[in-house]
């Protein structure tokens, strides 16, 4: 069979699959694993709204082969951000800011924020701006999930990884 | 329903910024679209389409070696009722079966257990199509128009007529004359178009998925499969992103899911890919204006001709509207006795365009306001002195003889942005492409007014119904659920029809939800579109809380209260005694131990004073307008001709602010589209297609590409659809094209009347003035 | 594989594959990957971070392999360092970790700057140099930085490892001089002279994701106002990315003044003839080409 196994830490919870190597990411966590808080926009790297982390790094999962999602990578999506301080304070400013629309983009754009605010805490708009530019967003205009974003870094814990 | 400002009583919720009240699911991932929902042994179904744009249908061919029992396939042969959608013209099939009038036009739809087999299956059948040619480009639609428009398929016209416009034309010191044009755009919300249909064992079809209107589907896909209304349930799911694509679209969609269904026995879901959405549903008409002008030395309007041409693509579908909209606000902003104004709809062979934000008046007010400019030099005025001049107050008539009576936001929101912008300085510090600046500045100006609800008699024949349930919540306790099949989109209708709920019984807003609609559940609020849902369907459940509000009253005060007079505020009834209170919360309890729910219904009514006549084009188009204004600034890298929009400043009077947050949002979204249209968004035709049809060739704005935004509200509150609210949804999107239009002007010197606006056309213009 | 419907309406019918039949080798180091790729029977499409690749076989521009060999996680090609020369860039580095990187920063500092427009974060994550590389798009943002370095890309195969010039690795449009059963291992980009400057200039349509209309970087040094060196290249405007051989000829040993800035731009606008595209015109191109060019030797005259 065309399958490897991997075993992954997802969300603080660990995962043994075996999967075709070249599928994509977004289909295993989706398909496979039931987490649909992922979502597929363009499906060709363009949209960002299947961002997930892994091993601390932003990472398109509509263009990631499973296979290369390495052995006991720990990977966060949507899911998994109300489980630490830094996801909980995004999400409360991310809807106290109006950040969220239709809210399509928002799984993907929300962890773009956790990313860089776990490697880079600064309230800097531009940085900010910098480290979105991969998530498209139709509705907002960006402006409040900039706003939304300044906030939660201005009050992220210090020295954690959020 | 009529009531005065001074009842309105104190505002709690509306007016403040409270958070979305889906916001909580949406930021945790929890929401479910259309691709989420969890639809046991569903099949997945693919539409095998047209390979050409326009030619005759002799026949289907499936080739023979492919395995077909392990897939379902429907022709038109396999439809149960009409082969109809039954959209304004009634002229497009949900399958071809004769003529084939669009590249991509379905021939045949095709469902397996996976969404790979299904497209495989789809690649073995072909359609056997006798070419003809095709008329594709707005380009050559005009063309043909221009030299005899008999050789044009027309899907639509109407005339507005007021004055005599060609004697006041000859009677003006100055005739200006100016062609506009516009291609399309796509709306392209994040979540692709999707869509399952459930057959249900009692004969129920179940349409569950991404839409804006579901009493569209319902009942139009009636006559299609046959059934009666009360057998099919249209229920929306999360919607990420509309715009107006998912307002007539996902019909199509729908129909599709459903006849594949009726034959598989079995759910069947379609979730469009990002290619096949771009490629296969609605865009914004492409469209092409002619104006002729007459104005008086002294700067007055004194006549005004235009011809607004929309390219409709291969179907009538909601055409006829989009350009009744895009008419009415051709000429709409400044005082004029005499205009004449003719507006046609022309078939093309590519997929029907639809409906988007701004529905007809962003691409008429793209050439409107980049004419007032024009307009303004030719009378040697600035564009602000102009517009102050010929801006139309309270009191004055509109195009169609309608009288702005009350709640005009003109000209206060152009004055303020004037002011906040300080126009009339910085223009004279634009560099009019003098030499030797490393970057040249430009600013320039639009005003505008949008109508406020459905054009014309709309409003009179829908007729929104809306109701509120007092019922148990999912934990138990009462909640007041507002039932209307007005959908949320990411607009916000979620919270600011709960907000005027809970205003209106003057109870706290925890105590009132808004449930997805579901038509089996809900009254028929109208569609979600044109600006409407803040301004009717809020203004009929603000009447609708009253109503609940003095029966809850009433059955305090009898059986609870012994008979006193009692008052529901703040969320506690009162005697007037003094001597009981009680809070909504228990009081509500004991009504539906006591009592069972309750239900209030409540139906919006024009005031009796709006007069329109549909068929002269004469009257009150709108109940009352939103006004804005928009000052644009950028800047052009004189090395490589980049043009930088840098700075937005505007006014905007949308009435009451039922939410300053999510009102905001809205603003700073539609200006962000209307950037898109201005500066990045087209989509061409290569060989026949869509040049761009993926979102790496459809490009739109980043975090990246935003200017600084300094956006303002004033409340022109409208009297007679409390709490007067006039509608965001669209205006944002109606009048940043025009402006930064105008600021190039200012900056280069070049003229700009195509859109978009891009450093390839301004160095072609400045390459042909130069060799000129 | 669209076969039996030659005229299919949507990109994405073209493969009856799916990714999930596609096979993958993991190999544990580059030895093991030389080996795969050295036999006939176990060779496979090289698939590094999935930018280019997992796109052009989903839109079906690409025929999906039946089999890949993922040198992504590769121990040997993931390290960043120098020589006194030069600076050594494993081949599965990606586009974030040049930007990140100090070495880079001082030694090749357009090409960190290109590495900063490619895609969003999360692209440059993901996407590696040696990808890139192998892409072989004329638009890859890497290239004209590489260009002007005079640098080499390592191959390596089982018969041993050999150096072809950047300016020659680039065949034609998509084509490079690997052989089946090389793969890139490193780049060696000798490092900006002491008292020279790098400059990066990309033209998209938009201000981030973007693919170019016109990029250029150059590498130069101008001392009192004379150019005493200036290489410089551009992707976009031909089949692969291009050195200016002549303008930079031409324009070396010549004092700056608006003669001779106008003459560059000139002569850099005759040198290429672009096509036309979704992105841009072809007019454009070749006009806004000479007016980049003019613009770096503008800034290095400013020094």
């Amino acid at each position: 069979m065309n399958k490897v196994k991997r075993t992954w830490q997802i969300n603080g919870e660990e995962h043994q699959t075996e999967i075709p190597p070249v599928r994509r990411f977004l289909d295993v966590l989706r398909e496979d694993l039931g987490l649909k808080g992922t979502k597929e926009g363009c499906g060709e790297g363009e949209c960002g709204a299947c961002t997930v982390i892994v091993n601390g790094e932003a990472v398109l999962s509509c263009m990631l082969p499973a296979g290369q999602v390495p052995e006991n990578a720990e990977v966060t999506t949507v899911e998994g951000l109300e489980k630490t301080p830094g996801g909980r304070l995004l999400q409360a400013a991310y809807a106290e800011k109006g950040a969220a629309q239709c809210g399509f983009c928002i799984p993907g754009m929300i962890v773009s924020s956790y990313a860089m605010l776990s490697r880079d805490p600064s309230a800097d708009p531009a940085r900010i701006r910098e480290a979105h530019a991969g998530n498209i967003c139709r509705c907002t205009g960006y402006e409040k999930i900039v706003e939304a974003i300044q906030s939660a870094a201005e009050q992220w814990p210090a020295g954690t990884k959020g | 329903m009529v009531m005065a400002v001074k009842e309105l009583g104190t505002l709690h919720s509306v007016g403040k910024g409270i958070p979305r009240l889906d916001a909580d699911e949406k930021v945790r991932g929890l929401a479910q679209y259309a691709d989420d929902l969890n639809v046991p042994g569903a099949w997945y179904g693919f539409v095998v389409r047209s390979p050409v744009a326009h030619g005759r249908l002799r026949g289907l061919k499936k080739d023979p070696g492919f395995d077909w029992s392990q897939v379902v396939v429907v022709t038109p042969e396999d439809i149960p009722g009409n082969n109809i959608v039954d959209l304004m013209g009634r002229d497009m099939p949900f399958i071809a079966h004769d003529v084939i009038q669009y590249l991509g036009e379905p021939v045949a739809l095709v469902a397996a257990a996976s969404r790979h087999l299904a497209r495989v299956a789809g690649s073995h059948i072909r359609a056997d199509i006798e070419e003809l040619p095709p008329l594709l480009t707005l380009q050559d639609m005009v063309a043909r128009y221009k030299e005899d428009p008999a050789q044009l398929h027309e899907l639509a016209s109407q005339t507005i007529r007021k004055g005599d416009t060609e004697k006041a034309l000859s009677e003006a010191d100055m005739v200006v004359e100016q062609e506009y044009s516009a291609g399309h755009q796509e709306q392209l919300y994040i979540e692709p178009q999707g869509m399952v249909a459930i057959p249900e064992s009692d004969g129920t079809m179940f349409i569950h998925g991404s839409m804006q209107c579901p009493y569209y589907i319902n009942p139009e896909l009636c006559e299609t499969l046959d059934i009666p209304p009360e057998k099919l349930r249209v229920k929306q799911s999360a919607v990420g992103g509309a715009f107006g694509g998912k307002e007539e679209f996902p019909t199509l969609l729908a129909g599709y899911c459903a006849l594949l269904a009726l034959k598989a026995k079995r759910p069947i879901k379609i979730i469009y890919d990002r290619n096949q959405d771009i490629l296969y549903t609605t865009k914004r008409h492409p469209s092409w204006s002619r104006y002729r002008v007459g104005v008086m030395k002294d700067g007055t309007i004194h006549a005004i001709q235009t011809e607004f041409l929309l390219d409709g693509g291969a179907y009538t579908t909601l055409s006829p509207v989009v350009m009744y909209r895009g008419i009415l606000h051709a000429a709409m902003g400044y005082r004029c006795e005499n205009v004449a104004i003719d507006g046609h709809v022309y078939r093309t062979n590519t997929f029907p365009n639809g409906a988007f934000r701004g529905f007809g008046a962003p691409q008429a007010l793209w050439a409107w306001e980049s004419m007032i400019d024009e307009l303004a030099e030719a009378c040697g005025m600035t564009p602000h002195e102009f517009r102050l001049k010929n801006c139309l107050h309270q009191g004055d008539s509109t195009p169609t003889g309608g009288i702005l009576r009350d709640s005009v936001g003109s000209p206060t929101v152009l004055e303020k942005t004037l002011e906040r912008a300080n126009f009339s300085e910085k223009l004279k510090q634009c560099s009019h492409g003098r030499r030797g600046e490393k970057k040249w500045y430009g600013i320039g100006l639009s005003f505008f007014a949008h109508g406020s609800g459905f054009t014309g008699d709309g409003e009179a024949r829908i007729k929104a119904k809306v109701a509120l349930d007092l019922e148990p919540g999912d934990d138990g306790k009462p909640v007041v659920n507002v039932r209307v099949s007005s959908t949320e989109m990411g607009q916000g209708t979620c919270t600011i029809l709960p907000q005027v709920a809970a205003d209106a019984l003057s109870i706290d807003i925890r105590h009132t939800a808004y449930p997805m609609p579901d038509t089996f559940k809900v009254p028929d609020s109208g569609p979600t579109v044109a600006s409407r849902t803040a301004m009717v369907v809020g203004s009929t459940i603000f009447s609708a809380g009253k109503k609940m509000k003095a029966e809850l009253e009433a059955f305090v005060s009898a059986e609870l209260f012994d008979g006193q007079p009692v008052v529901l505020e703040q969320d506690r009834f009162c005697g007037s005694y003094g001597d009981k209170e009680m809070s909504f919360e228990e009081a509500a309890a004991q009504y539906l131990s006591r009592k069972g729910s309750l239900r209030v219904y409540d139906q919006f009514k024009l005031p009796e004073f709006i007069k329109w006549n549909q068929k002269t084009f004469e009257g009150d188009a709108y109940p009352a307008y939103a006004w804005g204004c928009n000052v644009a600034e950028l800047e052009v890298d004189t090395l490589t001709f980049e043009i930088r929009v840098t700075r937005v400043t505007s006014y905007w009077d949308i009435g009451r602010l039922l939410n300053p947050v999510l009102a905001k949002g809205q603003v700073e979204g539609g200006l962000v589209q209307a950037l898109g249209y201005a500066m990045l968004e087209k989509i061409e035709i290569k060989n026949g297609k869509y040049d761009a049809d993926r979102m790496q060739t459809y490009v739109i704005p980043t975090t990246l590409d935003i200017p600084e935004m300094d956006l303002h509200f004033v409340e022109f509150p409208y009297e007679h659809a409390q709490p007067g609210a006039k509608g965001v949804g669209e205006i944002p999107m109606d009048g940043l094209a025009p402006a930064i239009a105008n600021a190039l002007v200012q900056a280069t010197g070049i003229r700009m009347r195509d859109l978009p606006i891009t450093p390839e056309k301004l160095f072609q213009m400045m390459h042909e003035e130069k060799t000129a | 594989m669209a076969g039996w419907n030659e005229r299919v309406t949507d990109l994405s019918i073209a493969s009856t594959m799916t990714f999930d039949d596609v096979a993958c080798a993991f190999p544990a180091s580059l030895q093991e990957a030389l080996e795969l790729m050295a036999d006939e029977k176990t060779r496979g499409r090289l698939l590094a971070g999935g930018t280019d690749l997992m796109v052009q076989w989903e839109s079906g521009v690409l025929a999906m392999p039946e089999r890949a060999v993922s040198v992504k996680a590769l121990p040997e090609l993931r390290t960043i360092e120098e020589t006194e020369a030069d600076v050594i860039i494993g081949a599965s580095v990606t586009h974030m970790d040049i930007r990140r990187s100090p070495l880079t920063q001082k030694h090749v500092p357009s090409l960190v700057d290109a590495a900063a427009t490619i895609g969003g974060f999360q692209i440059q994550t993901m996407g590696t140099i040696g990808g890139s590389v192998a892409n072989a798009s004329p638009a890859g943002d890497l290239a004209p930085s590489l260009m002007i370095t005079d640098g080499a890309v390592v191959l390596a195969s089982v018969r041993g490892e050999r150096e072809v010039p950047i300016t020659a690795f680039w065949t034609g449009y998509r084509k490079t001089d690997m052989q089946p059963d090389e793969l890139i291992v490193r780049f060696r980009l000798p490092k900006m002279p002491e008292g020279y400057r790098e400059a990066w200039r990309k033209l998209g349509p938009r201000q981030a994701q973007a693919i170019s209309k016109v990029m250029g970087s150059c590498r130069g040094c101008v001392e009192g106002g004379v150019v005493k060196s200036f290489r410089v290249a551009i992707g976009s405007v031909a089949p692969t990315c291009v050195r200016l051989y002549d303008v930079e000829k031409w324009i070396e040993g010549k004092k700056l003044n608006e003669g001779t800035l106008a003459e560059a731009e000139k002569r850099t606008s005759d040198s290429i003839t672009p096509i036309a595209d979704i992105r841009s015109t072809a007019e454009y191109r070749k006009w806004v080409t000479g007016r980049i060019v003019r613009g770096f030797l503008e800034q290095f005259a400013d020094q």
